[in-house]
């Protein structure tokens, strides 16, 4: 059976083998705790609790912040401030509204402040995703995964990473917020409501930021055939 | 209701054709937007598009799927996370500071240098730096040396704290010489004896504020002032300390101060009043002896050669105390003799009764 290495940590400081199997069954429980009850526990100190929180948001919040910086080492660092940000403030918690809103807000300011400084140091802009200057590592070997499945159709892949760099670029057109209200609706899946609450604002002030992001980007990419 | 009128133009519909795409409209929005879609060609074509150009966009791959489709940035934020963590939940170290860092590089490299560095700046220390810092410490204090006549300001006096107070015996029959250590705007040392307007005025104070000056800083003031009992100012706030301070030790000094004026009405009267109203009884017996030895005359006369010239001396050469004072000394001390909660006191003053015994029976 596969334990998380929190799991094999915290049966490693109970030392005896009698208390392993009792803190094994603790721990593996702690995924079939709702999320109230796992913030409570990881309030309590419960490091393992903490984790499995982690773990149940951190795919999405990985995600976001690799659309949203463009650059796996930013969304690294996106990752790491937001979630020591939780850890450090989890106690201010006071279930006032659900815990991913809670999380998405810290998220979505930590993205933001990122965004920011690098507008403001145009040196620092995100790599333009060509399909003709693929960088190494990483993704290539996606790409050389993606090429083995027999249903990939090699010419639509091609069409759909040059519209992906003409997206990439037209995205870099709008203000961080704008693009991280946009990332949110279409990608995360987000209703305008929670982007709200997210960002901290009115619903109408990110149904704005929406409307201000479509008609840039239809000016930017035009008729994307 | 809608905020929108039952039928709406295109101008409506084309601003909400991007929320309706991804299903951000109200449904009364949506009804009234379907219903012009239905009979409006150019609107239909704009929802269209509009639809198209969504669909496109969200359907485009999206930078997560191609940075991480594997999961492995996922797994190295985790686990970067995780050892984060242990960091943040272990005991921090115990980072002491270590001033002269360099020097200490220094000298672990260099043993026999540092030695004999060690060694010289020792033998400097003890031949040149504390002769040279003996002779400097009088000379240049950093306090103002305040010896000028110039009484000190009511903001001074405010603000005044004292650091220090030394009372050197008098020489001769000269006053003690008063070495008063204070911070008020600046540090400042007053120096002089009691007959100094300006050392009564700093010493007055302290008595006068006792709220604001610890009470072993009252006791020395008191030590002080003794020599000056006679001066009006000074009689007036040891005759205060007396009768309010709150600690019995500084009133019990107070009543000591006014020995030598024991004989005089207001003395008396504070004499008698702790008597019957100080709730120390080391205060009470101190006021029976005071009192008892103003009655048999152990005072000696008073010396008016040692007031200063400017003190303005209260009326000397009290006459004895008449019949009526007498009197009611006498009945206080059988009261006290009788009703006193401590027997001390009670014994103290059936003595006292007998001392001065013969002059009742005169």
């Amino acid at each position: 059976m596969h334990l998380p290495r929190w799991a094999l940590a915290l049966a490693d400081e109970n030392g005896c083998s009698g208390s392993t199997n009792a803190a094994l069954a603790a721990v593996t429980s702690l995924p079939n705790l709702d999320e109230r009850a796992l913030v409570a526990e990881a309030q309590a100190g419960n490091r393992a609790a903490f984790e499995e929180l982690v773990r149940r948001f951190d795919r999405d919040v990985l995600r976001l912040a690799l659309n949203l910086m463009k650059r796996p080492e930013d969304a690294r660092d996106v990752y790491q401030e937001s979630f020591l940000k939780v850890y450090r403030n989890l106690h201010r918690f006071r279930f006032e509204c659900s815990f991913y809103t809670w999380l998405y807000r810290i998220v979505t300011n930590v993205c933001l402040d990122h965004l920011r400084r690098r507008q403001a140091r145009p040196e620092d802009q995100a790599p333009e995703l060509n399909p003709n200057h693929r960088e190494e590592g990483i993704t290539d070997f996606f790409e050389r995964q993606r090429e083995h499945r027999p249903t990939l159709d090699p010419e639509r892949s091609m069409m759909g990473l040059e519209i992906k760099a003409r997206i990439a670029r037209a995205m870099e057109r709008l203000s961080p917020r704008e693009r991280v209200v946009f990332e949110m609706k279409h990608y995360q899946g987000l209703k305008l409501r929670a982007i709200g609450d997210a960002l901290g604002t009115t619903e109408e002030t990110v149904k704005n930021s929406l409307f201000r992001a479509t008609r840039k980007l239809r000016n930017e990419l035009g008729g994307l055939r | 209701m809608s905020p929108f009128e039952k039928k709406m133009n295109c101008k409506d519909v084309a601003p909400l054709l991007v929320f309706y795409v991804c299903e951000e409209v109200s449904d009364d929005e949506r009804k009234l937007i379907e219903t012009h879609l239905a009979n409006c060609k150019a609107c239909s074509e704009q929802f269209a598009e509009e639809k198209e150009f969504h669909s496109t966009l969200v359907s485009a791959p999206q930078s997560a799927d191609e940075l991480d489709a594997s999961g492995i940035l996922l797994s190295q934020c985790r686990s970067e996370l995780a050892e984060t963590l242990d960091d943040l939940s272990a005991p921090p170290l115990q980072e002491h500071w270590r001033p002269f860092g360099w020097l200490r590089r220094w000298m672990a490299l260099r043993p026999v240098w540092s030695g004999a560095l060690l060694v010289l700046v020792g033998v400097l220390a003890g031949t040149q730096l504390v002769p040279w810092l003996e002779q400097n410490s009088t000379t240049t204090s950093q306090a103002m040396n305040v010896r000028a006549r110039q009484p000190l300001t009511p903001d001074q006096l405010s603000n005044m704290v004292v650091s220090g107070l030394t009372v050197s015996p008098a020489s001769g029959s000269d006053s003690p010489t008063v070495q008063l250590q204070l911070s008020a705007e600046q540090p400042m040392v007053l120096s002089g004896t009691v007959d100094d307007a300006n050392m009564r005025q700093a010493l007055t104070y302290v008595l006068q504020n006792a709220e604001r000056f610890d009470a072993g800083v009252r006791l020395d003031c008191l030590d002080a002032l003794k020599a000056a009992a006679r001066d009006q100012q000074v009689r007036a706030a040891l005759l205060n300390a007396a009768r309010i301070d709150q600690n019995p030790a500084v009133r019990m000094k107070a009543l000591e101060a006014l020995r030598e004026a024991a004989k005089e009405d207001d003395v008396r009267q504070v004499l008698l009043d702790a008597l019957q109203h100080d709730s120390n009884p080391g205060v009470r017996v101190e006021a029976v002896n005071l009192l008892v030895g103003a009655l048999n005359g152990e005072t000696p006369p008073a010396d008016t050669a040692s007031t200063a010239p400017e003190a303005p001396a209260v009326a000397s050469t009290p006459a004895p105390p008449g019949e009526e004072d007498f009197e009611h000394v006498v009945k206080v001390l059988q009261e006290l003799q009788r009703r006193d909660p401590s027997r001390y006191v009670r014994l103290r003053s059936a003595a006292a009764l007998r001392q001065i015994g013969p002059r009742e029976v005169q």
